[in-house]
């Protein structure tokens, strides 16, 4: 079907789309010393270009200190029928400012454009919220998951804005028993929402504190939402296997009622779906064991801080910023993940220090797929307080980026040789980037209605 | 009240205690990092090796930090002549590891902690 809104007809449409070229990460100076705003970085993704694998461009946000982290699109294919939409503003909250930073990379996508900035003082007068996350559009409405309220508390909730990113208020009608906020995808034909549990922004901003999770100051609840009705209505207690449920993801089958959802600190992969029965049921089916260092009382949680699923629902791929790999599961059954891939990069462990002639400071973090599968784009930094804790030579030597080329029809991935971005050599001085967009919409953006 | 920044040439500053020290520093010229300015993202947090300071709105230290003379300046007030330390340089032992190197109970953030046995 030939539309004329953004995006793709199904996720099938979505795999066929043109090769990346350009690519967008953020990048940050919040906590490394540099007294330099955060920014929006172009990379270059063509392989025919000269400038292939380096930083072609940066927008520099007005203010300092935001730190930016995860951002979104305005419009995705949940707009493909609607010819009035484009794919054409990227929103970068800024999690310790709340400033929401609205960027134009339409007119041209090499040299995105600052279009508006909405300021973290309305937000909070406005509605009451604080800590911006995660960024999804509802058709042509946009809300965001905010994990405190005007002063840090939890849970937060979320807001709401229209099309012209005016605040149109809280998006939901009750927050229910919900103790945190953090990630949340929903799935239309099902009329369902799911939502995760990170902390408080008082307690995950200064860093983290192992010992808060036994008080309970970090989640280990999913909860499912009436997306219609904007209520929580079920809640699955996860208990140790889900310490800090993080990144939650449906399949991209709109149809389908499977999802999953990353359990950070559990370092373990919760399945979701709905029976038979029409009853919602969970199971552990990834659990990566600590592993012990020799000369720390503790032993060592992979912190699986993301997940993503492939475009035609078939890999599953996550991180141990920890441990220090990234790895590739066959979810064609989800009941039963298949590791078919696994590679090292930094980490704590210490099994790949150095990737293509780059000292590796962190590790394996965020992560975007090609929208056919092929190409893995993986950077290293968490969130500015957390890296220092646990890597603090980031502050010296930067972020990076790598990829990973993956294939799609038997399995695996390796990395790619030719490509990495140091950004310990960025002009202003070592910086940290983190999630990362194309232009054309991703693995993580879009949903079908 | 007289601030002194140790770490910048031992740099005088004129403050007011009603104002915190993010404000008043910042306004007369002082390059500091900061984010949320509430005393909850430790971004701004300061060593203090002289003097005393009410910090009593600040949510983000826990008391191991505390002790070693962390100070959040976006809500910390003088009340006394101080000494600090600023920026990066001086959070050399405001972050952990805390795999490597856990908290004891009385070491917690003020809410959770318990009085340290004697």
């Amino acid at each position: 079907m030939e539309c004329c809104g953004p995006g793709y007809a199904t996720p099938a449409e979505a795999i066929k789309a043109p090769r990346e070229k350009l690519l967008y990460t953020i990048a940050i100076y919040t906590g490394t010393g540099i007294q330099k705003p955060d920014y929006l970085a172009t990379v270059d993704v063509d392989p025919d270009s000269p400038t292939y694998s380096q930083v072609i461009h940066r927008l520099e946000m007005p203010g300092i200190g935001d730190e930016l982290h995860h951002m979104g699109w305005n419009a995705c294919s949940s707009c493909f029928d609607d010819g009035s939409m484009s794919r054409k503003y990227l929103i970068l909250p800024g999690v310790r400012s709340n400033n929401l930073h609205i960027v134009d990379t339409a007119i041209d996508p090499r040299a995105p454009r600052l279009h508006k900035v909405v300021e973290g003082a309305e937000i909070k007068s406005k509605t009451n919220l604080s800590g911006p996350h995660t960024v999804h559009c509802l058709g042509s409405e946009i809300i965001i998951s905010m994990l405190g309220d005007a002063k840090g508390e939890a849970p937060g909730g979320y807001l709401h804005l229209n099309k012209d990113f005016e605040i149109q208020g809280r998006w939901e009608n009750s927050m229910g028993d919900i103790k945190f906020g953090y990630d949340f995808w929903y799935q239309p034909r099902h009329n369902v929402m799911v939502s995760s549990e990170w902390a408080a922004p008082n307690t995950f901003m200064p860093g983290f504190d192992l010992e808060e999770v036994g008080h309970l100051k970090y989640g280990r609840e999913l909860h499912f939402w009436d997306f219609e009705k904007k209520v929580p209505i079920e809640t699955m207690y996860l208990g140790e296997d889900g310490l800090l449920p993080l990144e939650v993801k449906f399949h991209h089958d709109p149809d389908s009622t499977h999802g999953f959802c990353g359990a950070a600190l559990s370092s373990n992969v919760i399945h979701w779906w709905k029976d038979d029965a029409g009853k919602w049921q969970w199971e552990k089916i990834i659990d990566v064991e600590n592993e012990p260092h020799p000369d720390w009382p503790i032993p060592v949680p992979g912190v699986m801080s993301a997940i993503l699923i492939s475009m035609d629902d078939k890999y599953l791929y996550l991180n141990n910023w920890l441990h220090g790999d990234m790895r590739q599961y066959d979810i064609s059954d989800p009941h039963n993940p298949v590791l078919t891939g696994q590679v090292w990069m930094g980490g704590l462990l210490g099994k790949a220090p150095e990737i293509n002639g780059v000292k590796m400071a962190g590790g394996p973090q965020m992560f975007q797929l090609s929208l056919d599968g092929k190409r893995l784009y993986v950077t290293t930094s968490l969130f500015s307080t957390w890296d220092n804790q646990f890597y603090p030579e980031i502050r010296e030597q930067g972020g990076v980026m790598v990829m990973m080329d993956c294939d799609p029809v038997n399995g695996g991935m390796t990395m790619n040789p030719d490509f990495i971005v140091d950004f310990g050599k960025e002009p202003n001085g070592p910086s940290r980037c983190h999630e990362a967009r194309y232009p054309g919409g991703d693995c993580t953006s879009d949903i079908w209605l | 009240m007289i601030v002194t920044i140790s770490n910048r040439s031992g740099a005088t500053y004129e403050v007011d205690p009603r104002r915190s020290l993010l404000d008043s520093l910042r306004d007369q010229g002082a390059d500091l990092p900061f984010g949320c300015k509430y005393g909850g993202c430790i971004t701004c947090a300061a060593k203090l090796t002289a003097g005393k300071v009410d910090q009593r709105r600040q949510v983000a230290l826990n008391n191991r930090q505390i002790n070693d003379g962390y100070v959040i300046l976006c809500v910390a007030r003088p009340v006394t002549d101080i000494t600090l330390e600023i920026g990066v340089e001086s959070h050399t032992t405001l972050y952990r590891n805390p795999f490597r190197d856990p908290l004891k109970p009385h070491e917690l953030k003020a809410d959770i902690a318990t009085p340290k046995e004697v």
